[in-house]
């Protein structure tokens, strides 16, 4: 009686947790399924249009209608687009997300901290959309009366590059303030209480002892923001305002202050309506493109972190 | 002693010896620095507050007027700003993908953190939730078109949009489960086990009760990340309202509250009879996430508080 409930109970067991294994499993899958069919099907770009596809990297002429002239797809003004509008946001936010990130672990009183936090959160959360509304409506105007005069077109000076970087800006420093504020607290008070023992000024203990110590955990936060820019799309493309070619005069100042493109704008705009397979299969391999991107940026930020010291 | 090693140890003792007029020279310069320093990142940090305050009230601000306007919740289909579809659709796919999300991510914390080994197997299960969680929402989008929508033949639906939000969501759920697991002592597991229960007796009876608020606050948190979402769902659950909304029909496709904000802001501008539409929707709409956001997060940890507290009282 004792050994066939045992037993019964033994096989549930093994049952419930393989139940369990395969629940844990499916995350594997997931990733790999994301990699194999993304990636499968932009790489047909290059089977099913083989004599256009090859300036696919070289090239910045963008035209997927047959019907409108010679076939193009080239991205690199998209992949130009995302760079640019990334670099930007990222040396806005490095200063702003450390400066912050210090001083709410450092300086800050608790009870201010208390507030702070909370506020990070909801940032960290925020709509995407919500922010480029935002943007449409708070940031475009003032961006297009500061840019008026170097901006090719008054009208349109709010639109483009610099508008999308400020979006990016607000998009990403939150969480970029929150992933360094855990590098910052994972240094040991030992480390603090060392530097200030032998004289140092609060501003020498954070910036020769604090920040060395936290140096590859700030490096993670700063390249998973990177990760985050990049693929952020409904901010960024509200206040680009689609258009489909990177504009002439893209060395000038004024490429900055007129209506311009990026990777997920190029798949917002074509991928629902693409003319041909190949059309098709090449806002997917724009798709690859972005999601490359981003899959080196983890890896770098993980070997990072495996790195660093403190944890 | 060489004469180089000599020179040096005279240099380092000028050092310690400092006069006087330049030490209390140094230090003031060290302090002034201080105080520069601290005033910069004190600005930099107000800065950002700012802004981040600014951001809320002006939303909110701005389209209190648009929730006060009871067209805005009308359930006439002729009312071009009513919102009141995409409310439904947005709550429908909440928990529909909450439904599908919370079992399967919490069976695999639950193995991760119960039953498996340290080994290749949990490194490379962390690994792919860490690379899931970079990818792109957008890419996302196109993996749940070529996936759910076209290869399993569900199209623009909302089953399409819930199981991409799933796959989005995956990743944040299981560490979310992960810490609420990981949280609970290792004395009360031990004590069930010694008492001749199964594990899988230890964790129902023991170990999830007392993780609930963990538990909780990962659910909120997810949902407050499906509230949000927008990018995920244009290619899986379309951009446009259905006909008929108002129904549990998995396989008709459906907008979001968020993909309705970046409808009527870029392509559908045009087909408003009044100029005023877009904005009125998106404005109202964005100050109606705002309030979401707010609450869920202050929400999130203390419904988790109140149900242990109920569940530990009885």
């Amino acid at each position: 009686m004792l050994d066939t409930l045992t037993s019964r109970r033994r096989w549930g067991e093994a049952i419930i947790q393989n139940l369990f294994l395969l629940c844990a499993v499916l995350i594997v899958l997931v990733i790999c399924g994301v990699f194999i069919f993304v990636g499968y099907n932009g790489l047909q770009l290059f089977t099913l249009d083989h004599t256009n596809a090859g300036t696919f990297f070289t090239s910045t002429n963008w035209n997927l209608d047959p019907t409108e002239g010679k076939v193009s797809y080239g991205a690199l003004g998209y992949i130009l687009g995302s760079i640019v509008t990334t670099v930007f946001a990222i040396l806005i936010v490095t200063p702003l997300a450390l400066g912050m990130a210090a001083f709410m672990t450092e300086l800050c009183p608790k009870w201010l901290e208390n507030i702070l936090r909370p506020l990070l959160e909801i940032f960290t959360g925020m709509p995407s959309v919500v922010i480029g509304f935002l943007g449409l409506v708070v940031l475009v105007p003032w961006v297009g009366r500061l840019a008026a005069p170097i901006a090719p077109l008054a009208a349109t000076a709010g639109y483009g590059w610099a508008t999308a970087s400020l979006v990016l800006v607000i998009m990403v420093l939150p969480t970029v303030v929150s992933i360094s504020i855990d590098a910052l607290r994972a240094v040991p008070a030992s480390v603090r209480e060392a530097s200030l023992a032998l004289g140092s000024t609060r501003w020498q203990t954070i910036r020769n002892a604090v920040i060395p110590a936290a140096k590859t955990g700030l490096a993670t936060a700063i390249l998973l923001g990177t990760g985050r820019a990049i693929g952020e799309t409904f901010a960024v493309t509200m206040v680009l305002k689609a258009q489909n070619a990177l504009p002439a005069n893209v060395l000038t100042p004024g490429a900055f202050f007129q209506p311009n493109i990026n990777v997920p704008l190029g798949i917002v705009s074509y991928f629902s309506e693409a003319p041909t397979p190949a059309a098709h299969a090449a806002c997917i391999m724009l798709g690859f493109v972005l999601l490359i991107i981003s899959f080196l940026f983890m890896c770098i930020s993980r070997f990072l972190a495996s790195k660093g010291v403190y944890k | 002693m060489s004469a180089h090693q000599q020179s040096l140890q005279e240099a380092t003792y000028s050092q310690n010896e400092l006069h006087p007029a330049r030490r209390e020279r140094l230090v003031r310069h060290l302090h002034t620095n201080n105080r520069i320093a601290m005033v910069v990142l004190s600005l930099m940090t107000a800065l950002v507050v700012i802004g981040f305050l600014f951001i809320i009230v002006y939303l909110l601000v701005q389209g209190f007027p648009y929730l006060l306007n009871p067209d805005f919740y009308s359930p006439n289909p002729n009312t071009e700003i009513s919102i009141l579809p995409e409310l439904y659709n947005t709550f429908y796919m909440l928990v529909l993908s909450e439904i599908i999300l919370i079992p399967v991510s919490l069976a695999a914390a639950i193995y991760l953190v119960e039953y498996a080994r340290q080994g290749l197997l949990v490194t490379s299960i962390h690994l792919a939730a860490e690379t899931l969680a970079s990818v792109p929402a957008i890419v996302l989008g196109l993996f749940g078109y070529l996936v759910f929508s076209s290869l399993l033949g569900f199209g623009y639906s909302r089953l399409s949009g819930a199981l991409t939000l799933l796959c989005l969501n995956l990743p944040f759920a299981l560490r979310l489960f992960e810490e609420a697991l990981t949280s609970v002592p290792r004395d009360l597991r031990e004590g069930g086990l010694a008492l001749g229960s199964t594990r899988w007796q230890v964790i129902r009876t023991v170990v999830l009760p007392s993780a609930i608020p963990g538990i909780v606050t990962g659910i909120v948190i997810s949902a407050g990340k499906v509230l949000a979402e927008s990018a995920a769902l244009i290619f899986t659950a379309g951009t446009l309202s259905p006909r008929h909304p108002y129904n549990l029909d998995p396989l008709i496709g459906s907008d979001t509250l968020t993909i309705h904000i970046w409808y009527v802001q870029t392509i559908g501008a045009g087909s408003y009879s009044s100029a005023d539409a877009p904005t009125a929707i998106a404005g109202g709409s964005a100050a109606l996430l705002i309030i979401a956001l707010l609450l869920v997060n202050i929400g999130a940890r203390s419904i988790g508080h109140a149900i242990q507290r109920k569940v530990m009282s009885t």
